[in-house]
């Protein structure tokens, strides 16, 4: 078993574990990040995109508000490209009755948000299609995020930093040493999900950052912590209706906020206290609730073309709580196992929201500062990352460049404008085992085809690359490509790539119908909760491009599965035959439902 | 006045009104666009899988029975059926594209993705392409082509025991342009000269007894020409493959439809969405369309819906799980509950419930409702809108809009003299 020593070992590679890996790299500790799919595969890339102001808490949970207003600052700093700078309306609906609006104001004022009350008439005009039976607005530094940007930028920051990334690395064990009363954790046993080679980690100070995952990780040490999975359904709309974050003015609850992210908007969102951090499923309710919560906010936003919905699980922490996900704290949740459990050499870091991600790492890597006996200061808030140079996010930039640059002839996805370059360098610079880990890096596959024309594009592509590649590539020692991901979104920065080398040895990538079936299986049980209308007529496109042109039903056999098979086949659709990991393997093509 | 108004201009609809044409009827089409034979491969296909089976039928014919009780091919019959196709295959309209078959087997012809696809009327661009031929194949693409990937067809064809390989020749040889698609680039090989420069450029790569697989852009109105060019000029069998739509071979089927309709006089008027209709006493009087100023009426004696299902714009759907016909609000056999219409995987081998209803129609293909009445005395119904199938996963798309359009039109002819006029 290959062996690896380090100061601090991450484990989780969303927001939070990225934030840390990247923070105590800075510091100069020996980092290794782990997590058990490609980054962001978790919670982080299944968010809304808020960045939030603050406003939100204002009345709720004042300390949560004054953390967000002061993060909020600090990303726009060192985050820059990864946020849209929308600003952000606080609407007062017909629904929304009481004093609510003026609690707001004053809490606003009280926490330091920049709040300014808007005429109504001028809101209007700057979001035409916004209920106009709105009686109040209220203008805030809200904003929209790339999360999936922002960690893969914030890995790669660490990298630099440092430190060693390892996705598709899942932890198996914990390694603990002491009898009872006096344990430490000492590391974790891993496997290479893709090699299946297991790897022992040695490290000074084990970091629990896997979020939702938390509980499932501290039992690995027989340490319990009660994490309060808050399920929360999105659902996106196949453009912005709106330009700037719309938020109801009233206690948060469900389906109340209207974010425009990159080409679509999404609203959000619903939060169920869910078993398990895995059950991503979406109840037919949950639509309906987000459909006619919509409403409210933008008439006729039942019958806009809705893309797509999922689900994300919320990481909520709270001692002792055992009521409502709604009402649990937003609150990032520092846990000292060593004082609350009495074993050494691990925290967790869980709670808290992508707006405070790096606000999270600080604190978690000040305790483990203390607990490894050194001094070292915190330098994420001055540092930007890979990219920042590219100033905020705004809509028109691929567009824009694909036009400079006449690049219309080589877009793989006409729906997100991904170049073939764009494509290529993602795969071959970004650790990347199936589609799915391109669609987090360049945006494949989300727009409103779902995958109808990219996913054979982006095979073909892949097969191509691999014949192109030379018989021998260098033994891969796990450690991962170089990532090159601050201008992973830009076409003109793709146009004279270096060559693509794609390292397949061992990977799905050597498979190009296991991801064809995948990829198109995962995005389908995206749209299946919401597949109706239009986006029902794409789906036979999809239908007739897939079977009876491609006939890809019936190519041959590939390996069986890959990481992202596990996934699509253990979260389907409810009401339509549930699908576990106890089943059978399935054939290639087939689905796992039996009737 | 009309004797036959069409609605929808896929395979379905333009082969009724050619159908009604030659039997003498005054016929008109109007769509809302131009029909979905642009996505399609330019192949006849007939019956390919049937059940949750993994094989591709062999026999069309000896499968049949299988099918749904209320599938239209049972409805139809064998005759009728061979005798639609027959009439399809050697219409003067479709003559030059050179549609033949392999007797009473299914062809099976490579697709973009490297699966064979069985088919039953292969049109002569792709014929030298199939599986039962010894030769050795070279699939030829173009660097940077974004519908074609020679390796990935290569690769899967040889999984299945198919001597094959891959090659790929510069984009330039083609186009200075890079932003071309398919039907671009077939325009482009309308020109002697693009001809010339591919056959010098795939000299050198083709080898002694081996057939060139190219991607379906051999000539957008000059195919016969181009593709004998190539097969002169290489002096060995040339075929094309289908790419990812828009493919050209199934713009060529349209085109042609769409020539000899217009030979015959036959309008087809794109761009008119059927909005709304009158009737009295259950007789359709006129369909309206949509147009800028206002609603036009197109009056006729019978109508042909032929609209296609939910690809084809025939019916819509919304979140509260009404599912419904779009110009006629015809009866649907669709479930309307949306927990029912799909299964958890896309590809899923019995296909997803919502893609299987449609409308019913009796023997003489005439919609009628959950009690078996006709909903319309002069409405019929063909193509992709009918229940009991889902033509995409059994692959019988094509032959279904042929044979029950052709069956649909024969009825109307013969029932037209005692239609009211």
């Amino acid at each position: 078993m290959r062996r690896l020593t380090t100061d601090i070992l991450v484990i989780g590679g969303g927001s939070t574990g990225t934030g840390v890996a990247w923070d105590a790299a800075l510091r100069g500790f020996r980092v290794v990040l782990v997590e058990k799919r490609d980054l962001t595969h978790g919670t982080t890339g299944r968010y809304h995109g808020l960045l939030h102001s603050g406003g939100r808490y204002a009345v709720k949970d004042p300390q949560s508000a004054i953390e967000c207003i002061e993060e909020n600052r600090i990303l726009r700093r060192t985050h820059t490209h990864c946020i849209e700078d929308t600003s952000g309306f606080f609407v007062v609906t017909p629904e929304d009755e009481g004093d609510f609006p003026d609690r707001f104001k004053a809490g606003c004022a009280k926490v330091g948000i920049p709040c300014e009350e808007v005429p109504v008439k001028a809101a209007l005009r700057r979001e035409p299609l916004l209920n106009p039976r709105i009686s109040r607005v209220f203008e805030v530094p809200d904003g929209s995020a790339d999360s999936f940007l922002a960690a893969h930028v914030t890995a790669q920051a660490a990298q630099q930093a440092g430190a060693q990334i390892l996705t598709y690395h899942e932890v198996i064990g914990l390694l603990t040493e002491g009898s009872e009363g006096a344990r430490r954790v000492s590391g974790a046993r891993v496997r290479n999900m893709v090699s299946d080679e297991e790897v022992q980690i040695d490290a000074a100070l084990t970091i629990n950052a896997s979020g939702a995952w938390a509980g499932k990780l501290a039992a690995l040490a027989d340490i319990p912590v009660r994490v309060i999975p808050g399920k929360g359904v999105m659902v996106a709309v196949n453009h912005r209706l709106v330009n700037t974050v719309i938020n109801r003015c009233k206690m948060p609850a469900d389906g109340d906020i209207l974010v425009p992210v990159h080409t679509v908007a999404i609203i959000g969102t619903t939060d169920e206290r869910v078993a398990d951090p895995e059950m991503l499923s979406i109840e037919p309710w949950e639509v309906e609730l987000m459909l006619a919560e919509g409403e409210k906010l933008v008439p006729g936003f039942s019958h806009a073309r809705i893309l797509r919905a999922w689900a994300g699980v919320r990481p909520l922490y709270q001692e002792g709580y055992a009521g409502d996900s709604r009402d649990a704290t937003r609150a990032l949740a520092l846990l000292d196992h060593q004082q609350r459990d009495g074993v050494a050499g691990f925290l967790t870091i869980t709670g808290g929201k992508w707006t405070t991600f790096r606000l999270m790492a600080e604190k978690t890597v000040d305790k483990a500062c203390i607990q490894l006996g050194v001094e070292r200061a915190c330098r994420t808030a001055d540092t930007p990352v890979p990219g920042v140079e590219q100033g905020h996010y705004w809509l028109g930039h691929r567009l824009h460049e694909v036009e400079e640059e006449r690049l219309q002839g080589d877009l793989v996805c006409e729906c997100e404008l991904v170049t073939r370059t764009m494509l290529e360098q993602a795969a071959a610079n970004n650790p990347t085992v199936t589609l799915d880990d391109l669609r987090r890096d360049v945006r494949l596959g989300m727009g409103p085809c779902q995958g109808g024309f990219c996913t054979f594009r982006a095979a073909g592509i892949l097969q191509e690359l691999r014949m192109q590649a030379p018989e021998a590539l260098p033994a891969s020692n796990g450690d991962g490509p170089v990532w090159e991901v601050g201008y992973m979104q830009s076409p003109r920065h793709n146009v004279q790539p270096k060559p693509a080398v794609l390292n397949t040895a061992h990977s799905p990538l050597e498979h190009p119908n296991l991801l064809l079936r995948d990829f198109l299986q995962e995005r389908w049980r995206g749209v299946t909760p919401v597949l109706w209308g239009r986006q029902l007529k794409q789906e036979r496109l999809d239908e007739l491009i897939y079977l009876s042109v491609m006939n890809i039903d019936h190519l041959p056999p590939d390996e069986d599965a890959s990481p992202l098979t596990d996934f699509w086949q253990f979260d389907t659709t409810p009401g339509a035959g549930r699908a576990t990991r106890d089943e059978a393997p399935i054939s290639n093509f087939q689905s796992p439902a039996k009737e | 006045m009309l004797d036959l108004l069409v609605i929808g201009a896929g395979l379905a609809g333009l082969t009724a009104a050619l159908r009604a044409a030659e039997a003498g009827l005054r016929v008109k089409v109007i769509a809302k666009g131009m029909g979905s034979l642009y996505w399609a491969t330019g192949a006849i296909d007939l019956l390919g899988y049937v059940g949750v089976a993994d094989r591709a039928v062999t026999s069309p014919w000896a499968r049949m029975a299988e099918l749904d009780a209320g599938h239209p091919y049972r409805r139809l019959g064998e005759a009728r059926i061979r005798q639609a196709l027959m009439w399809f295959q050697q219409s003067g309209a479709v003559q030059a594209l050179g549609y033949t078959g392999a007797g009473e087997e299914n062809v099976l012809t490579p697709s973009p993705a490297g699966a064979w696809r069985p088919t039953w009327l292969a049109p002569a661009g792709q014929r030298a392409g199939a599986a039962n031929d010894a030769r050795p194949m070279v699939i030829v693409g173009f660097q940077g082509m974004r519908d074609f990937y020679p390796h990935l067809i290569a690769r899967n064809l040889s999984a299945q025991g198919q001597v094959v390989r891959a090659a790929l020749l510069s984009w330039s040889m083609l186009s200075a342009q890079r932003d071309r698609n398919n039907a671009q680039l077939a325009e482009l090989l309308d020109d002697v000269r693009t001809q010339q420069r591919l056959i010098d450029a795939l000299k050198p790569v083709v080898k002694p007894g081996e057939r060139v697989g190219l991607p379906a852009i051999l000539g957008r109105y000059a195919h016969p020409q181009v593709l004998a060019a190539l097969q002169a000029g290489l002096n060995t069998a040339v075929f094309e493959i289908p790419t990812l739509p828009p493919n050209v071979p199934g713009i060529r089927l349209a085109t042609a439809l769409r020539h000899a309709l217009e030979a015959r006089g036959v309008r087809v008027e794109i761009g008119m969405e059927a909005i709304g209709f009158h009737a009295a006493a259950g007789v359709i009087e006129s369909v309206e369309s949509a147009t800028s100023a206002r609603p036009l009426k197109h009056r006729a004696n019978a109508f042909l819906l032929a609209t296609g299902g939910v690809l084809g714009g025939g019916f819509n759907s919304d979140h509260t799980g009404h599912f419904w016909e779009t110009v006629f609000d015809l009866p649907l056999t669709v479930p309307q509950d949306r927990r029912q219409w799909f299964r958890p995987g896309f590809l899923d081998p019995q296909g997803q419930p919502a893609f299987r209803g449609g409308v019913a129609v009796n023997d003489a293909f005439q919609p009628v409702d959950a009690a078996g009445k006709v909903v319309y005395a002069n409405l019929w119904a063909a193509g992709g809108l009918l229940a009991h199938m889902d033509p995409i996963l059994e692959r019988s798309l094509e032959a279904v809009a042929i044979a029950s359009a052709v069956a649909a039109v024969e009825r109307i002819a013969s029932v037209s003299v005692a239609l009211p006029r």
